[in-house]
């Protein structure tokens, strides 16, 4: 009875096989002496009852969704289902790579050891099969793998343990063309109960994509960390430096945008990750001594002699390494105060203006004057003007409140002045740019007096746009933000030039078209530090001072950069603002606004060419460079055949 | 500083301990019992066929023996861990005069660690003064290793010891290790004096107690840390007085006592076997038990008449310490201290009320109130805190841990018939907490008890009792260095209910065979608990019995058997359990004896005691793999045996026999050698496993 079954599961999955995957008689006759080699196991699953539905007729997304994993006699079998976008399913898939690891839970292998995955197999079907590949016709699947987990690499199965299985499917496509785009999707099971009774979920790959963009491995075929680290542990790498934890934290040691210190940079508090702060609460040498590598813990260099990890956290409790390793601290100490530009006007050259300083936590000013509090350690205010024309001189004048006396003011607002702006043509109606820097004396999460503490705290610097008579909202273009500064670079952590952080509009004061670029440089724009030019050289890695700079996303992903405007389109769209000035040489040559701003990137011969002769002008006279003779948007402005906006890879 | 909050902590152990020891208040003299019996007229008591001997007599005895210490683990047996040929005195004398003056000497294994002797004087139903001695002693292992030796408040490591930074780094550590005995010997001595006088009596007693030894402690620096054989001298006195006067209906008395404890070291300091983790730490220093006093006083009240009995009392009590404080650590310089000493003072008032009536025929309700608070009026102060002698990690205020507790308890006890009764009650219990996670526990209760009596020579009673236990909303406390799991709920402070359940049945006759069992089960629920202590479930059962063969022989058996299941969830991520803790525990406790006096003309009594008992624990932590802890047992097999011969009328030669076959060990230690840790110098393996025998001879003299 029992074979009698046996053989008709067999035969329809043979049958479904002929019909959906297509195989030359050869590879079925293999298939078929490779099923009958399993004669006698009834462990092969029978046809999952859930109907199909149309199959999807357009794919831009594969959902797999792993139902079960049938464990027989040691053997695990995978259903699961595909399906495009829309739930459609998706049927004749025909390549697909598995992988299986076991996970030991934290503690397990000594005290104070992380968790830890033991890799256990990675089996393929494309032509052939190491396991059984079963596609049941309605986007269900099936595979079985070649036999028991238990002893694959040398690995006993732990009953009770958590086991993942991890399924990569795409890069090829159906048999009627139909691209399949690469998906990775993992299962996390036990064979002794529903829910694994413990995980090992850290960190999610959109994270890593904030900064890099559809991070991928292996010839792209492997795009997630629940991925990468069923193969990235100690039982399958044979370099210990690629094991997952140290290797990440090892390539990112140099070059990272943001201070390596806060360990939330990627480790985000994401409660839907159970073990989101293992990162601060399972300290182990090989977790930390990857990125303190002057430190031999065994042999008892720069750190105490620790043979193991179980004392680890005696000394780094959750609550020090939080404060060491995050912004907390520096978060805290940030809520006590708040500088702010309450009031500014042109007079003259001059511009006067009010800083208003309270403390956010208590919503009550600060009564006296910058000079006279002693957390403050420095509180500068920068000036420029001529918005009209991205301001009118690259030295911006400045003042330090904390070594000046207001000119008036009382209870919280103190009036000072800035002379010597260069105004613009008509200041009247034009616009100047304030912006605001400083540091602040602290101890752990308080401000503190600077006479007891050597320890600062950098203010997130500011800018306030006004007029000839008042404050305005209305400035400068804004063409990044902050935030999407912040994608790689943190909120506002990355400081130049001591403590100047405001990427979004501060910069700008200095970095203008006032800067003159090499006029003997290959890549001219890698050569002036006005703003735009600089942003771009930089991060494509054409700037002669920063040779390592190897940008980690896609540098044609404007959006990374680029913010949209009020009217949602993205800030990289052509045509340029009438205030974008075109690029100075040291010689007094001009290139034309956006042909610098282009063969910044796309800089041969041949763009330079056709540049040209759309009426770019490179390295003439200011007046043919500003004669608006460029007429790029016809053809790559927004909505235009060829728009910027569609032929670099925006997402 | 740790030191310092152990000096509160210890004060208040040291304190509750005495206040144990020399607070019994019923203990004797105004218990319920007692007072009736001080009503009763005891004169028609008089046992009319003993005879009073007047003149002197007794008995001395003197005794060889041979003890075959390896473990002194088996002292506990033999009474004397001194290996091979030992001796004692034994002594009963009496001396009564006919107008009623009597002495007597009673001793009792005089020369052992465990003898004792007693010297009283006085007449009979009017005073009585007394002078005594009592050796205790418990003895614990003399498999420890260490490295350390001991002189007054130090231990030293041998001159040319070599550090390491792990146990496996220090060279010489296996030529050095010696055993040390873990044991401790208490000699007590006693001097007390009873008058009685007509419708009073006042009583007086004094006890110097003496205690040496060593017990083990932990000495750490930041994340090494070793076992250390700390020795142990210091002394208790106690003086208690009392007074109460009683007459028809009524008593009241009074009764006072006082306790000092003297400690013989001031502190404990010991060399750092490790190099040091950070900066010079060498040695280490630990605050011990500080010098202390206690004193309590209370006062009795108890009316009846009618079937109407009230009982009152109301005590209070003080427990001071005020030793200099060590300075906060001996590496580097000490941060500053708020205080030279703790002048610490804890208060405590007991009141307690009862109510006892036979309301009608075969029905007596009774009802009691009890008041019980805790003051710490300690003064609260920021203490530095070095962690380990290692390094300053900002200050911490003194907890003051009050608490108050209240109980109510109302019950009934119905009389059906001559065969049944039933005994109901209810009973709430209120305490007040602070600087705990919960301020408050209210624990409601009930019970019931039927007795059941089948027959005469049967009986039988069921008992049930059901509580809940909940309290105020639970906030964990942040004054801990590390926060707690939002999901904890430490099991004294959790909600709780708990079911018990107990049969017993009884058969004793005018015939030879008595005989009892007792069946018990019981159940607590921790059931608000995510995390932590979620299940109690225990059951067990006796069994004895007892044969009178014949008029000279008596055989008697009991078997007891009790396991206890104990379910914990923890969390390795901070949040929701993900990982389980099994505990099953089990004791049994087997014997049987044979006592068969008279033989040989009556010149032979023999004696033979069997008894075997084992316990055991096996607990098993389950995060989806489940890892098993090591052997956690003691089994033990112990026969008692005597025969006692009289060679003539005067003299008498008794042989005792014990053999004792004993085992135990402890996965933390089972197997372990010195350097198995790599961070904590342990002391080895301290498993026991002997074959041991006492042989002994005693001679002994009627006079």
């Amino acid at each position: 009875m029992k074979k009698i079954a046996f053989a008709q599961i067999v035969s329809s999955a043979i049958a479904k096989s002929i019909n959906i995957t297509v195989k030359k008689a050869l590879a079925l006759l293999a298939l078929v002496t490779m099923l009958a080699a399993c004669g006698g196991d009834d462990g092969s699953p029978g046809n999952p009852g859930e109907p199909g539905g149309p199959p999807a007729d357009e794919i831009n997304a594969l959902n797999i969704t792993i139902r079960e994993v049938v464990f027989e006699s040691g053997i695990a079998t995978v259903n699961y289902r595909i399906t495009n976008e829309t739930d459609d399913p998706v049927v004749g898939i025909p390549s697909a790579t598995y992988l299986a690891a076991q996970l030991l839970p934290q503690g397990f292998t000594n005290a104070g050891n992380a968790s830890q995955w033991q890799y256990f197999t990675s089996e393929s079907c494309n032509s052939s099969c190491d396991g059984e590949f079963i596609d049941h016709k309605n986007g269900q699947y099936s595979y079985t793998f070649s036999g028991a987990f238990n002893g694959m690499n040398n690995i006993a199965f732990m009953p009770g343990a958590t086991q993942r299985i991890v399924i990569k499917v795409g890069g090829d496509n159906l048999p009627d063309g139909t691209d399949l785009p690469i998906t990775n999707q993992h299962y996390d099971w036990q064979d002794q109960g529903s829910e694994p009774a413990y995980t090992r979920n850290l960190i999610d790959m959109s994270t890593c994509n904030t900064c890099h963009n559809d991070l991928s491995f292996h010839g792209s075929k492997y795009n997630e960390v629940e991925t990468c680290v069923t193969c990235h542990n100690v039982d399958k790498v044979s370099n210990p430096g690629n094991v997952f934890a140290p290797m990440v934290h090892n390539k990112h040691l140099t070059g990272f945008p943001v201070p390596l210190t806060d360990c939330q940079t990627c480790h985000v508090a994401d409660e839907t990750l159970t073990e989101n702060m293992n990162w601060a609460r399972v300290p182990t040498m090989e977790a930390c001594g990857s990125c303190h590598t002057n430190i031999d813990f065994p042999s008892g260099q720069g750190h105490p002699a620790q043979v193991d990890n179980s004392n680890c956290v005696a000394c780094h409790n959750s609550d020090w390494t939080m404060s060491a390793h995050s912004q907390a601290n520096t978060d805290a100490v940030l809520g006590q105060f708040n500088a702010e530009i309450v009031s500014a006007e042109l007079d003259g050259d001059s511009v006067n203006f009010s800083v208003r300083l309270s403390n956010p936590a208590t919503n009550e000013v600060y009564a006296d004057s910058a000079d006279k509090l002693t957390f403050i350690n420095d509180l500068r205010v920068y000036a420029n003007f001529g918005i009209s024309v991205d301001y009118t001189t690259r030295s911006a004048k400045s003042i330090k409140l904390q070594d000046t006396t207001p000119i008036s003011g009382s209870n919280g607002v103190y009036h000072y002045q800035i002379s010597g702006l260069t105004l613009s043509a008509d200041p009247v109606n034009d616009k100047g740019a304030l912006a605001l820097q400083g540091k602040l004396c602290s101890d752990q999460t308080m401000l503190a007096n600077c006479a007891d503490s050597d320890s600062t705290t950098t203010l997130k610097s500011s800018h306030q746009y006004f007029s000839a008579t008042a404050l305005t909202d209305q400035g400068r273009r804004v063409v990044v933000t902050n935030e999407t500064c912040g994608s790689c670079h943190g909120d506002q952590q990355l400081n130049y030039h001591g403590t100047r952080n405001d990427l979004e509009g501060q910069c700008q004061l200095c970095h203008n078209p006032n800067m003159q670029a090499d006029a003997s440089a290959a890549n001219p724009a890698a050569s002036t530090a006005d703003y735009k030019h600089l942003a771009h050289t930089l991060h494509a890695g054409s700037r002669e001072s920063y040779p390592d700079i190897n940008y980690p996303g896609n540098i044609g992903n404007c959006a990374q950069c680029h913010t949209t405007n009020d009217s949602g389109v993205l800030t990289a769209a052509l045509p340029l603002n009438n205030a974008v000035q075109p690029l100075a040489f040291n010689d007094g040559t001009f290139t034309s606004a956006t042909s610098a701003i282009c063969s910044a990137c796309h800089l041969n011969d041949s763009a330079m060419a056709h540049m040209t002769q759309q009426g770019g002008v490179f390295k003439g006279t200011e007046a043919d460079a500003t004669a608006g003779t460029e007429s790029c948007h016809t053809c790559h402005g927004q909505d235009a055949a060829v728009d910027v906006l569609k032929v670099h890879p925006i997402q | 500083m740790f030191v310092h909050k152990k000096n509160t902590t210890q004060l208040t152990m040291l304190a509750l301990a005495i206040s144990a020891s020399v607070s019994p208040v019923f203990a004797e003299g105004y218990g319920l019992q007692n007072a009736n019996r001080e009503k009763a007229n005891t004169s028609k008591w008089e046992c009319k066929r003993c005879v009073i001997e007047t003149g002197f007599n007794g008995s001395v005895g003197v005794g060889a023996a041979y003890n075959d210490i390896d473990d002194i683990h088996f002292a506990n047996a033999s009474g004397t861990d001194s290996d091979g040929l030992v001796g004692h005195l034994d002594a009963d004398l009496n001396n009564k005069s006919d107008s009623g003056y009597q002495t007597t000497f009673v001793a009792n294994k005089l020369g052992y660690d465990i003898g004792s002797a007693r010297l009283e004087t006085g007449r009979i139903g009017q005073y009585k003064i007394g002078i005594g001695y009592r050796g205790l002693a418990h003895y614990n292992t003399n498999n420890a290793l260490t490295p350390y030796s001991s002189s007054g408040d130090n231990l030293y490591l041998p001159s040319n010891w070599q550090t390491g930074a792990v146990t496996s780094q220090m060279p010489t550590l296996y030529d050095d290790a010696r055993n040390v005995e873990l044991k401790t010997q208490r000699d007590r001595y006693l001097l007390d004096a009873v008058y009685k006088g007509s419708f009073y009596q006042a009583d007086i007693n004094y006890q110097h107690e003496k205690r040496q030894g060593k017990r083990t402690f932990s000495g750490n620096f930041l994340t090494n840390s070793a076992m250390l054989a700390q020795p142990i001298d210091d002394t208790t006195d106690e003086f208690g007085a009392k007074i109460y006067f009683n007459g028809k209906g009524w008593l009241i008395g009074i009764d006072s006592s006082f306790s000092q404890y003297s400690n013989d070291h001031n502190s404990m300091i010991w060399q750092n076997a490790f190099t040091p983790t950070f900066g010079a730490a060498y040695r280490g220093q630990s605050a011990v038990a500080p010098d202390n006093k206690a004193y309590r006083v209370g006062a009795n009240a108890q009316l009846s008449g009618n079937g109407h009995q009230v009982l009152m009392y109301l005590g209070v009590a003080s427990f001071t310490q005020d030793d200099a404080f060590l300075p906060a650590t001996v590496n580097g310089p000490s941060p500053a201290l708020p205080k030279a000493s703790l002048d610490g003072k804890v208060d405590t008032t007991d009141m307690k009320l009862k109510y006892n009536s036979r309301v009608l025929r075969g029905l007596n309700i009774r009802a009691s109130y009890d008041y019980s608070d805790k003051d710490n009026k300690t003064a609260i102060n920021p203490y530095p805190q070095v962690i380990t002698d290692s390094y300053y990690a900002g200050t911490a205020n003194n907890p003051e841990y009050d608490r108050t507790k209240q109980q109510v308890k109302l019950a009934a006890k119905y009389r059906f018939n001559r065969e049944i009764y039933l005994d109901a009650g209810y009973q709430y219990d209120h305490n007040d907490y602070s600087d705990l996670d919960r301020d408050r526990l209210r624990q409601n209760g009930v019970f019931a008890k039927v007795n059941y009596k089948i027959s005469s020579d049967w009986s039988t009673w069921l008992k049930a009792e059901f509580s809940d236990r909940t309290g105020s909303a639970y906030n964990p406390i942040t004054t801990t260095n590390s926060q707690s799991n939002p999901y904890l709920r430490k099991s004294y402070l959790a909600d709780r209910e708990r079911q018990q359940y107990q049969l017993n049945v009884s058969y004793s006759s005018a015939t030879a065979l008595s005989a009892s069992a007792n069946v018990r089960v019981s159940s607590d629920d921790y059931d608000d608990t995510l995390v932590g202590l979620t299940q109690v479930d225990t059951h067990g059962y006796d069994i004895s019995a007892s044969y009178l063969l014949s008029d000279d022989i008596i055989i008697n058996a009991y078997l007891n058997q009790d396991w206890r299941d104990s379910d914990q969830a923890g969390s390795s991520n901070f949040g929701l359990p993900n990982w389980y803790v099994n505990t099953d525990e089990k004791s049994t406790l087997v014997g049987a004896g044979i006592d068969y006096r008279h033989l040989l003309d009556k010149k032979l009594d023999l004696g033979l005691e069997y008894s075997y008992s084992d316990g055991q624990s096996d607990t098993e932590v389950t995060q989806g793999l489940s890892s098993p802890y090591g052997d956690y047992f003691s089994e033990k097999h112990n026969i008692n045996a005597f025969a006692k011969y009289q060679l003539d009328e005067k003299i008498a030669l008794r042989l005792d026999w014990i053999f004792e076959n004993y085992q135990d060990s402890d996965w933390l230690n089972q197997g372990l050698a010195l350097d198995a840790i790599p961070n904590v110098l342990i002391f080895g393996d301290m498993s026991s496993d002997y074959n041991a025998h006492y042989v002994g001879f005693t001679f002994s003299y009627e006079l």
